[in-house]
């Protein structure tokens, strides 16, 4: 039922875009969302399309999975693509449908809108496809470490998301045995009427919730007994080491970024 | 309700890249009435099994008859709640499946899901909790102020409240103290045999499998390596040491008996107090 979803998305393999530095991903992602937005006309955003497909391309991550990604906003960028095609009334008429007009500029509106959303999402997946999440935590957690000195609570923010990273497939794991274990009482979950797949919530929740807060007080007395206290002075030890490809990514980068800027109109 | 299990198989995640075979070729039959113990190393797919038998799990190759119900691969038995009337199960660690406020709600949980009255229902919780061994005044305490033993305890009375006809045991004493495990093994088996429970019993515990079952079976990597009477199985030295599992300590006594005296004892003698009887026995008679 639940078994083997794995958290985030992350897919192994040992291609280029899999090996990078996650602080290079991160930030490669991060400029990305900008200058996305430089992108005006056909052969801008042909550019990106390029970039995006190469970068897809060289993870060797299957198709499928970047499809899975992109599903839950296909509705969205379809939608986007029509609204713009119909309302947007700029340049030579099209065609005419009597209680419609499409115009080319409505068009053209309309897809550069949709690749723009396209783009962004395949490159987002990419990071979650490519890097496993507590990457992503160390990661973030180096970057935003000179954030500390303003008060930022960065390393109580990771160890967070890494504690729920960590247990979120115990807790899979646990909900399908206390489902089961319900089921078999003669709890409906998955049939039957819906006043009776509601009413069988709480038999789940409250053993969940029970062994949850059970589970929290084991860890901090755990960590507290093993001499926890706060991230000052603690190193990590998942030492990221940034390397010649990690620097050859904003190469890649930088070029996509200038022959934007003066390719677009 | 007999049960017939055929060429049963399961396959965790089937279709995707994790994938996952843990029971293949299974067949079993288990008449009406008969203690059946399951024995094999973790991960040789136990209880994968046990959950096929009250639909749980569905199998994804194979069939299934419970009594008039029919479990198959690929079709829908529109009755699994009827079914899971019938079948009652205590899982590994019981405790986890408690919620209710007070002991008493929560061992009419299941009879209510099930139709039963409600005053029914709290009578059966009564005479349960005394006979799973804990005392009245338990029934308005809250579940979650109990020890772990007396958890177990409360948990199986909610099994056992719906007066299943088959029981299912996984690993029920699994992290109790010894007289705690014997206390509840006596239960289930006294129950076994006042009501005519077919029971089916998961367990590592040679001593356990040769004191309590008609049958055994013992399954290894997902299939069933070795099935018979408890003496059938216990004689097989061979197969046992080739499946790298105990013999009882009984049996081996018995067999170590056996060389000193230069006899063969009946092969039936399995548990301490009937081990003893024929030790006393033979060294009565060597002495005469
Ligand atoms: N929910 C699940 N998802 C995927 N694989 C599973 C799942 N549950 C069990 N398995 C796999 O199926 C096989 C059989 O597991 P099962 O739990 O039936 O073993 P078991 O005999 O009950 O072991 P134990 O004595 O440890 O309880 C194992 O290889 C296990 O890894
Ligand atoms: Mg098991």
């Amino acid at each position: 039922m639940m078994q083997n979803i794995i958290i985030g998305q992350y897919v192994p393999g040992k291609s280029y875009v899999h090996n990078l530095d996650p602080r290079a991903k991160l930030l490669t992602t991060f400029l990305f969302v900008i200058i996305v937005f430089l992108a005006n006309n056909w052969i801008t955003y042909a550019l990106l399309g390029a970039f995006t497909i190469s970068a897809i391309v060289v993870s060797r991550i299957p198709i499928r999975f970047i499809y899975n990604g992109l599903k839950p906003i296909l509705l969205i960028i379809i939608l986007t693509f029509f609204l713009h095609v119909f309302l947007t009334k700029e340049g030579p008429l099209l065609f005419d449908l009597g209680f419609i007009e499409v115009y080319q500029g409505g068009v053209e509106q309309g897809v550069f809108i949709s690749m723009r959303l396209l783009f962004l999402i395949m490159i987002t997946s990419l990071l979650t496809l490519t890097t496993t999440p507590i990457d992503i935590t160390v990661g973030l957690e180096t970057l935003l470490g000179p954030f500390k000195r303003f008060g930022l609570p960065v390393h109580e923010f990771a160890l967070m998301m890494s504690i729920a990273l960590r247990f979120i497939p115990t807790l899979l794991e646990e909900t399908e045995k206390i489902m089961k274990a319900q089921a078999a009482r003669g709890a409906q979950f998955s049939s039957g009427p819906i006043k009776e797949r509601l009413k069988s919530i709480v038999p789940l929740l409250v053993p969940l919730f029970v062994s949850a807060f059970k589970r929290a007080e084991d860890l901090a007395m755990a960590m507290e007994a093993r001499g926890y206290r706060g991230g000052e002075g603690r190193t990590s030890i998942r030492l990221l080491k940034w390397e010649a490809k990690d620097s050859l990514l904003f190469v890649f980068l930088l070029v996509l970024s200038i022959a934007l800027i003066l390719l677009r109109s | 309700m007999d049960i017939t299990i055929k060429e049963l198989e399961h396959l965790y995640s089937k279709g995707t890249p994790f994938e996952r075979t843990a029971l293949k070729d299974v067949d079993l039959s288990i008449k009406e009435g008969t203690f059946l113990t399951i024995i094999g190393h973790t991960g040789s797919g136990k209880s994968t099994l046990i959950q096929h038998l009250n639909g749980l799990l569905k199998p994804t190759a194979g069939s299934i008859e419970i009594g008039e119900f029919h479990i198959k691969s690929g079709e829908k038995e529109k009755r699994l709640k009827e079914l899971r009337k019938h079948v009652g199960v205590v899982f590994q660690y019981p405790e986890h499946q408690l919620f209710e406020e007070t002991i008493e709600k929560d061992i009419i949980f299941g009879p209510l899901n099930f139709g039963v009255s409600e005053e029914e229902a709290k009578k059966r919780a009564a005479e349960l909790i005394e006979l799973v061994g804990l005392d009245h005044s338990f029934l308005e305490r809250s579940p979650f102020d109990l020890s772990g033993g007396q958890m177990r305890r409360v948990a199986i009375a909610g099994v056992l409240a719906m007066k299943p006809s088959i029981l299912i045991l996984d690993e029920p004493t699994a992290g109790l103290d010894p007289r705690g495990r014997k206390e509840i093994m006596e239960l289930f088996y006294r129950l076994h045999q006042e009501e005519g429970l077919t029971t089916i019993l998961v367990t590592h515990s040679m001593e356990d499998a040769a004191r309590y079952s008609d049958r055994i079976v013992i399954m290894e990597k997902g299939t069933v390596a070795l099935q018979g009477t408890p003496m059938e199985v216990f004689s097989d030295a061979n197969a046992l040491k080739a499946l790298s599992l105990d013999i009882p300590e009984t049996v081996q006594f018995i067999k170590r008996l056996e060389d000193r005296f230069n006899t063969t004892l009946p092969h039936s003698v399995f548990t301490l107090e009937e081990t003893v009887e024929a030790a006393v026995s033979l060294l009565r008679e060597e002495e005469s």
